[in-house]
């Protein structure tokens, strides 16, 4: 063991001594996660608040029923979702959406709240701005469920609509009887609908709780991080057992092996340094995670446990990975190309239920599905129970991998290191 | 294989210990079909230089790692200080090896690599620290032992090279081609070191294609030769071998037959063989030389170059492998 040890260390020291390849392999997944945070919001709880919508309104119609949507836009529950800017006709509205001022352009016509009140077609036009991707397809939703709500709200004004509508413009509120009237008969009708209306059979809200515990929210970063660790501990660890090869290029093998050391000892110690350094970049990684994402780990024990299986199946796949090619370049192209396709077959950046039916059974064979998924799992606030099956296969997969590998690195790099 | 009675060998070798401290008896190995090394036999005693002289090739490298335990010979047996070098690390730890390429640790500095390979021989706390010391110490690396390797001089590594072999204080040292490539003083400084193990009773195998180190440094000669030995003894021993007459090279236009056909010719000269248009003949003494001159400029070839050599161990070499050692 004194042995194993002391080649282990030496590794480890030279890795501390040159930690150049080590620090950019654990700096490759944390760039990555940051510019998919950086692109669709960070992780936090349920995820960050969306920007505002910016809406250039032209407001050509005079009714109360314009007024009465452009003061919506002012209230305190509506300003931070939307910001409306005003422009007087279409000509200036499309100036400010060519100024990239805006994500789309309302423009409500004359007559607009007379046509919609006394029953006709009503037309508003809406203007996506085409240089944005995301807000205006909000700005599209947004004029569909106010065009709903106008036909319903018309809908359940019925004959009174005229009569209110000659109240709103003229002296109208000084008839207090012609009011309650109105909107006594305004009352019976929503009183008819309420039986379809109420009590609504799906509600939204906040969950109830602690809210640091077990977000109801999808959190983006918590799904997405675990996927990028475990690709970034793979490409560390095919740099760590690649770590074999070179040296069996400079000669320091043979040069080991010349001493009282056994060829199965040379190899245990490179697992083994391979092992530590992997599981101390999960620990880095990890702690990243939660310091630059807000990721939780959830439960220490099962996270523990985990984390360990993950750290032994990685550097054992890499080992195994090792013993099969002949050359340290062939190992470059090689574990790259693997960890690539088994990242994406196994739901590191998209689930695998995206992908075609026929690849989807594909996820259960790699080892970054079992190692991810496992992380989420727990990130998601489950326990034991939930990453039992991961904790199963993953440690079958350490177990063989790591025989494997080291048997064949032993046949295959160390005896025959001449 | 040429060999000479042992009442010839002087009397500083009579003197040590005769008990060999490495026994390489009748060993074969091969890459696939080439023989790397065919049936080669040698003893070091204690005390003793004993060179493998040979040119790029010969099996000297492979000869090595069948001693260092890194090959398992197809036949015969390597025994280290009387055990079979193929029984285990026990045999191995008294051994240390110089390999032809400098085989070091670039990111760690002298004084680290020096330590790793103590560590590796059993050696930690005082005594590693006193043995990493002297190491530095003997190839004269003490003032740069907190340098990384990687910014040595290739020179500077050759030394740290040999350094990192002797921290355990083997009792066998194997060096393999180990002034390669580096400059005059540096080669100076690890002959001295190589000398200076001998002195001090350690038994040492040194490889080389440099004839003149080889006469310089070692007690005893083994040429080899596509993975057979040619001839083993002294210097001086080795320089009867090659033959009491001059070594006479021609280059010319002169063809096989031709060059047959003046040994036949000039009595007292022998072709010891023809290669890349030179033709080499031993003479039996200075008549047979003239005589062999004076034919080739009176005949119809065309010499273009001619040198006449005392016998060496190049012409030794030459003579029994009919090319020169630096092919």
């Amino acid at each position: 063991m004194g042995t194993i040890l002391t080649l282990a260390a030496k590794d480890l020291r030279r890795r501390a001594a040159a930690p150049g390849p080590v620090l950019l392999n654990l700096a490759i997944p944390l760039a990555i996660a940051g510019m998919l945070a950086l692109a669709f919001g960070g992780g936090t709880g349920g995820g960050a608040d969306p920007p505002p919508l910016k809406l250039v309104l032209v407001m050509l119609d005079e009714g109360p029923l314009s007024e009465f949507l452009s003061g919506a836009s002012q209230n305190s529950q509506t300003a931070g979702r939307l910001e409306v800017l005003r422009a007087k006709d279409r000509q200036e509205g499309l100036a400010r959406l060519r100024e990239e001022e805006a994500a789309a352009m309302a423009l409500f016509p004359e007559g607009f709240t007379r046509d919609l009140i006394e029953g006709r077609q009503a037309v508003f036009e809406l203007v996506k701005n085409p240089s944005q991707s995301f807000m205006p397809l909000v700005a599209e939703q947004g004029a569909e469920v106010l065009s709903l709500y106008l036909t319903v709200g018309r809908r359940l004004l019925g004959d009174d609509a005229a009569r209110l509508q000659g109240m709103l413009e003229g002296e109208g509120w000084s008839d207090t009887a012609g009011l309650a009237l109105a909107l006594a008969s305004l009352y019976g009708r929503i009183q008819s609908a309420d039986g379809m209306l109420f009590p609504p059979l799906i509600e939204t809200g906040e969950p109830a709780g602690d809210p640091g515990e077990a977000r109801g929210g999808f959190d983006f970063m918590s799904w997405m991080y675990p996927g990028m660790l475990m690709m970034g501990l793979l490409f560390l660890g095919a740099g760590q057992m690649r770590d074999l090869l070179m040296e069996r290029q400079a000669g320091t093998l043979r040069r080991q092996l010349c001493a009282p050391v056994a060829a199965w000892q040379v190899v245990a110690s490179k697992v083994l340094s391979a092992a530590l350094v992997v599981g101390a970049a999960h620990v880095l990684l990890m702690g990243a995670g939660s310091a630059f994402f807000g990721v939780r780990w959830g439960s220490a024990l099962p996270l523990a446990l985990v984390s360990a299986l993950i750290v032994a199946a990685v550097t054992g796949f890499c080992a195994l990975l090792f013993a099969l090619v002949r050359t340290e370049r062939q190992g470059d192209a090689v574990s790259g190309i693997v960890i690539m396709v088994m990242s994406l077959m196994g739901g590191t950046f998209i689930p695998p239920q995206a992908l075609p039916e026929a690849m989807r059974g594909m996820a259960y064979v790699t080892m970054n599905h079992w190692g991810h998924d496992a992380l989420r799992e727990l990130a998601s606030g489950k326990g034991w129970a939930a990453v039992a099956a991961h904790a199963a296969a993953l440690a079958a997969m350490a177990a063989a991998f790591i025989l494997a590998g080291t048997l064949l690195l032993r046949r295959r790099h160390v005896r025959g290191a001449l | 294989m040429a060999g000479l009675d042992s009442s010839d060998r002087g009397d500083m070798t009579n003197a040590r210990d005769a008990a060999p401290a490495l026994q390489v008896s009748e060993v074969r190995y091969a890459y696939g079909k080439t023989k790397a090394v065919d049936g080669v036999s040698f003893d070091v005693r204690r005390g003793e230089i004993f060179g493998l002289l040979g040119p790029n090739g010969a099996g000297k490298t492979t000869t090595i790692a069948l001693i260092g335990g890194l090959l398992s010979p197809a036949s015969g047996s390597v025994l280290l200080f009387g055990r079979d070098v193929a029984s285990g690390g026990s045999a191995r730890a008294r051994l240390g090896v110089v390999p032809q390429d400098v085989a070091l640790y670039e990111e760690l500095t002298g004084r680290e690599n020096v330590r790793f390979f103590g560590r590796l021989y059993g050696l930690s706390g005082k005594p590693l620290d006193r043995a990493t010391d002297e190491a530095l110490g003997q190839v004269g690396l003490s003032d740069r032992a907190r340098d990384r390797a990687g910014a040595l001089s290739g020179g500077l590594k050759r030394r740290l090279n040999l350094a990192a072999a002797l921290v355990h204080s083997p009792d066998l040292l194997l060096l393999d081609e180990p002034t390669v490539g580096i400059d005059p003083q540096a080669r100076l400084r690890i002959l001295d070191v190589v000398k200076a193990q001998a002195s001090a009773g350690r038994a040492v195998l040194y490889t080389s294609h440099y004839l003149e180190e080889a006469e310089q440094i070692c007690d005893r000669l083994a040429i080899v030769d596509h993975g057979r030995v040619l001839a083993v003894g002294t210097v001086a021993e080795l320089r009867r071998l090659a033959g009491e007459g001059p070594v006479v090279q021609v280059r010319g236009e002169i063809e096989p037959p031709q060059a047959q056909e003046l040994q036949q010719r000039v009595p007292g000269v022998h072709l010891l063989g023809s290669a890349d248009g030179v033709h080499s003949f031993a003479a039996a003494d200075a008549a047979a030389c003239a005589a062999l001159v004076r034919e080739l400029f009176q005949g119809a070839a065309r010499v273009e170059d001619l040198r006449v050599q005392e016998p060496t161990l190049q012409s030794l070499f030459l003579k029994l492998t009919g090319r020169e050692l630096r092919d």
